[in-house]
């Protein structure tokens, strides 16, 4: 059996005191290698969950649990290293594909870690259909396509044990949703990596079968 | 030296035609600005007369807590009017500002008035609280520039600061160059300020004490140890404030509590 990764229990939320609830007594369990599509309509508190579970968002009920203990017992940056947000337009620093995919590296939290050799670097923009671009290219002159795949490299790069996928594809043409598409699903099927991803599309991975949540009015329900 | 030249109550009512063109320009292009420059003007004339009897006053008791109570009137004054100049409502900056600027105006005016002018006593109205009222004044145009640009860089690079966030920067990492950013942006104006004194203008002390009848070669020695000041007071208040400040625009779990866009808790979504 996996191993259960992240245990919500009766997470209530509004964004102020005494405004909307957006979330009332829910309830979710992750387990390791799990590939997670949540859905609802615009406004529902998809993103909102996500940005909750890496404390982007503090919540005022309930617990989350990740590896049995307290989101708040982790450092913040070791937690949000841990399980990886990326939003719907992950921002590219002024500078090159390189530069943006090596500078979470310099951070406090990152500084044991081994940096990616060059050699890993072209090997992984082939694998993320990344063919034509040159790691010396400058990164905000890319489409939007090729910058949300460079920063899913990016988070990739960080060795996530939960990748947090806020509506990866809502930007961009048919052709690149696809490939973006395709990445995740490797990921998830070869590497193993737990998923949770934001969608309001029908979109399902292709040979699999993921649990598929629905939020509407503050509740989830599993289909 | 010739004594200055008396300004009686007649001749002072005289610039008021100065107004009177400002008014009409305010009137002609609809600026929308003919009440500001009434009660503008009519603050000018009651705050500087009450600060002339209460100057006077002071100067007779010659009393160091007195001299002290003034000097905190003006930082406390300084403060509500940063807060009018800024318009984040979200984040508590007053407190940190209101004790930065206490410590950081006290030791500059001590410095320069017991060190570099060494004035006996020290708390000496007279030197005292014109030197510490001219470090008050420009930093604190200086502090509500670098605070609002605090918050305006946070807001508009909300998506930069949240992507390194993500990606296990801390709050510190994640807005490096935006704290950066605000502190130089209420510097400049002073260095720039060093820059061009001498040659575009003539400071407004230098200029009162050249009227008064000083040596002008005296009267640029204390502009000079002013502008230094100015420059190392903006500096410190600038750096020890923004960074305070910086801590309080994140939550407990590092997040950013500003929203793009919105000012006030009660909007806040």
């Amino acid at each position: 059996m996996n191993t259960l990764l992240i245990d919500m229990q009766s997470l209530g939320f509004s964004f102020s005191p005494g405004g909307k609830v957006l979330f009332r007594d829910l309830s979710l369990q992750v387990t390791e290698g799990e590939f997670l599509l949540i859905r609802g309509a615009s406004g529902s508190g998809k993103s909102t969950l996500l940005r909750i579970l890496c404390r982007l968002q503090s919540y005022r009920q309930g617990t989350i649990l990740f590896h049995g203990k307290p989101i708040e017992s982790y450092p913040p940056s070791l937690l949000r290293n841990r399980m990886l947000y990326t939003t719907q337009l992950p921002a590219m620093t002024d500078a090159t594909v390189r530069d943006n995919l090596l500078f979470p590296f310099s951070f406090e939290v990152n500084s044991g870690k081994k940096h990616p050799g060059e050699d890993q670097l072209r090997k992984m923009l082939q694998d993320f259909y990344l063919d034509d671009v040159s790691p010396d290219q400058h990164a905000t002159v890319l489409s939007v396509g090729q910058q949300q795949r460079v920063a899913l490299m990016r988070a990739l790069l960080q060795r996530p044990e939960v990748l947090l996928l806020d509506e990866p594809t809502s930007a961009l043409d048919a052709q690149s949703a696809t490939m973006v598409q395709r990445i995740i699903e490797r990921l998830n099927q070869e590497q193993g990596m737990t998923i949770m991803m934001v969608t309001h599309s029908d979109y399902i991975p292709q040979g699999m079968a993921p649990k598929i949540c629905t939020l509407e009015n503050g509740k989830l329900e599993v289909t | 030296m010739n004594p200055p030249i008396e300004i009686t109550l007649w001749q002072l009512l005289f610039g008021l035609l100065f107004i009177l063109v400002a008014q009409v320009t305010s009137f002609i292009q609809h600026l929308g600005l003919n009440r500001d420059i009434t009660i503008g003007t009519i603050r000018t004339f009651a705050q500087l007369f009450l600060m002339g009897y209460v100057l006077t006053f002071i100067f007779r008791a010659e009393n160091q807590w007195l001299t002290l109570a003034v000097f905190l009137v003006m930082i406390v004054s300084a403060v509500f009017i940063i807060r009018g100049r800024v318009k984040e409502k979200s984040i508590p900056y007053i407190l940190p500002t209101f004790a930065t600027m206490f410590a950081s105006y006290l030791g500059t005016a001590f410095f320069v008035s017991a060190v570099v002018v060494s004035v006996d006593p020290w708390w000496d109205p007279r030197y005292f609280l014109p030197l510490g009222g001219m470090v008050i004044g420009n930093s604190m145009s200086a502090l509500a520039i670098a605070i609002e640009r605090l918050f305006n860089e946070l807001r508009q690079q909300r998506n930069l600061v949240e992507t390194r966030l993500c990606l296990g920067a801390n709050y510190r990492e994640a807005s490096a160059e935006m704290l950066r950013t605000a502190i130089s942006s209420g510097m400049i104006p002073s260095i720039n300020a060093m820059m061009g004194v001498g040659l575009v203008f003539i400071p407004g002390m230098m200029a009162g004490q050249i009227l008064a009848g000083t040596d002008p070669l005296q009267a640029i020695r204390y502009q000079i140890a002013i502008m230094m000041m100015l420059v190392g007071s903006t500096a410190m208040t600038s750096f020890v404030t923004i960074t305070i400040v910086r801590k309080r625009c994140f939550g407990r779990g590092e997040e950013l509590l500003l929203v793009p866009g919105l000012t006030s808790p009660a909007q806040k979504k």
